[in-house]
């Protein structure tokens, strides 16, 4: 989704949220991150403003401060960054990828099955389709992307072709080297 | 809390005890994550980068050793050299390298006049922040200096009103030591 993606391109504008709508993304978020909550208060301060940043695609980016925290595409739910991610690493499930992936990982690639099932990888067998996931890899304490589940973890083990894991944000992409000037 | 996020968060605390050896052994949050500066990865993924990045991270590195460890970052387990028996990593596929960051442009001053109606102009400064200088800082500078607006109007923009070129290209000099005359280039009058 950011693998071509620039500030002075892609943006076409940010605006100030209303207090009642980020309420509501407040509470939607919470709805599909439960175990945000007892941090969300420290991430996002009520009294904060926080803004959304429209970009092409129909692409939202939440942002409180300085730093981008969540972001969505279209209807999708909110996925959070990975900077965000790296501090709380436990508001995503994991999956993990074998050492052989992450090379395409970081260049943007989807994630194949068999780099789910080898050895190296670890299949989470408790996530669902269409439903966010962090990917992490062997060896790596911090996850290296953010995906979407294409199938179910059964079918994955089953099949074991083809993309497995729609990654959507990942090291490196235009998104993470995105800054916000205040 | 379901069983499921409790593993989890089992699972974050073993690998934060790999990271932390001093201090602190219990987690909080928010994980104080280290990105490597040149690459802007977290430390461990330095070694996914191209060849000519990498140089860069490995230099950093070494001149921050010191920092790292106090930061309790076990370098060891973070070299940058591969392991001798990884010759079969795979060497097909893929975009191959990724692209190292895109050269810098040339480091060019460029004054341009913009002419406002018959008989007036506004001065058109590109290029400052090539030399990493403050652009709402130079504004600022340009304005008291010339007593007349300045603003920053894009990303490497500056717009200051008035016809100020000789004077400008004086002050530019004057100010910051790493611009040079020859690195100013006067475009003349030019139409917006």
């Amino acid at each position: 989704m950011f693998r071509k993606f620039d500030e002075s391109e892609n943006i076409s504008s940010t605006n100030q949220l209303k207090s009642s709508v980020q309420r509501q993304i407040r509470n939607t978020i919470l709805e599909q991150m439960p175990s945000i909550e007892p941090y969300l208060g420290d991430l996002w301060h009520k009294k904060e403003n926080a803004k959304v940043i429209k970009c092409h695609d129909h692409i939202e980016i939440l942002t409180v401060g300085t730093e981008p925290l969540f972001f969505k595409q279209r209807d999708s739910p909110w996925y959070p960054t990975l900077k965000l991610l790296h501090k709380y690493p436990f508001i995503l499930p994991k999956q993990q990828v074998d050492r052989g992936a992450i090379k395409f990982v970081l260049s943007g690639a989807n994630i194949m099955c068999p780099g789910l099932t080898s050895p190296g990888a670890d299949l989470n067998m408790e996530t669902e389709v269409n439903k966010a996931v962090a990917v992490h890899a062997e060896g790596k304490i911090n996850s290296l992307a953010i995906g979407l589940m294409k199938m179910s973890p059964q079918k994955i083990s089953e099949v074991n072709k083809g993309i497995g894991i729609d990654t959507i944000h990942y090291l490196n992409d235009g998104l993470w080297h995105l800054k916000i000037v205040k | 809390m379901s069983e499921e996020t409790e593993s989890q968060l089992d699972n974050v605390q073993d690998n934060e005890d790999d990271l932390i050896t001093t201090e602190e052994k219990s987690v909080s949050y928010p994980l104080k994550v280290i990105y490597c500066p040149e690459c802007s990865l977290p430390l461990e993924y330095c070694e996914f980068m191209p060849e000519a990045v990498l140089a860069k991270c490995r230099e950093w590195r070494e001149k921050n050793l010191d920092v790292l460890e106090q930061e309790g970052v076990e370098m060891s387990s973070l070299t940058l050299d591969e392991p001798s028996g990884d010759k079969k990593r795979q060497k097909r596929g893929g975009r191959g390298n990724l692209k190292a960051k895109q050269k810098k442009e040339p480091e060019v001053v460029r004054i341009a006049k913009i002419p406002r109606g018959k008989r007036k102009f506004m001065t058109r400064v590109q290029g400052l922040a090539t030399f990493d200088v403050n652009l709402k800082k130079a504004s600022k500078l340009f304005a008291q200096k010339f007593s007349c607006g300045s603003s920053v109007s894009a990303a490497d923009e500056i717009l200051i009103q008035g016809d100020v070129t000789d004077d400008l290209i004086i002050l530019i000099v004057d100010t910051w030591n790493e611009i040079d005359e020859d690195h100013i280039e006067d475009l003349g009058e030019v139409k917006r």
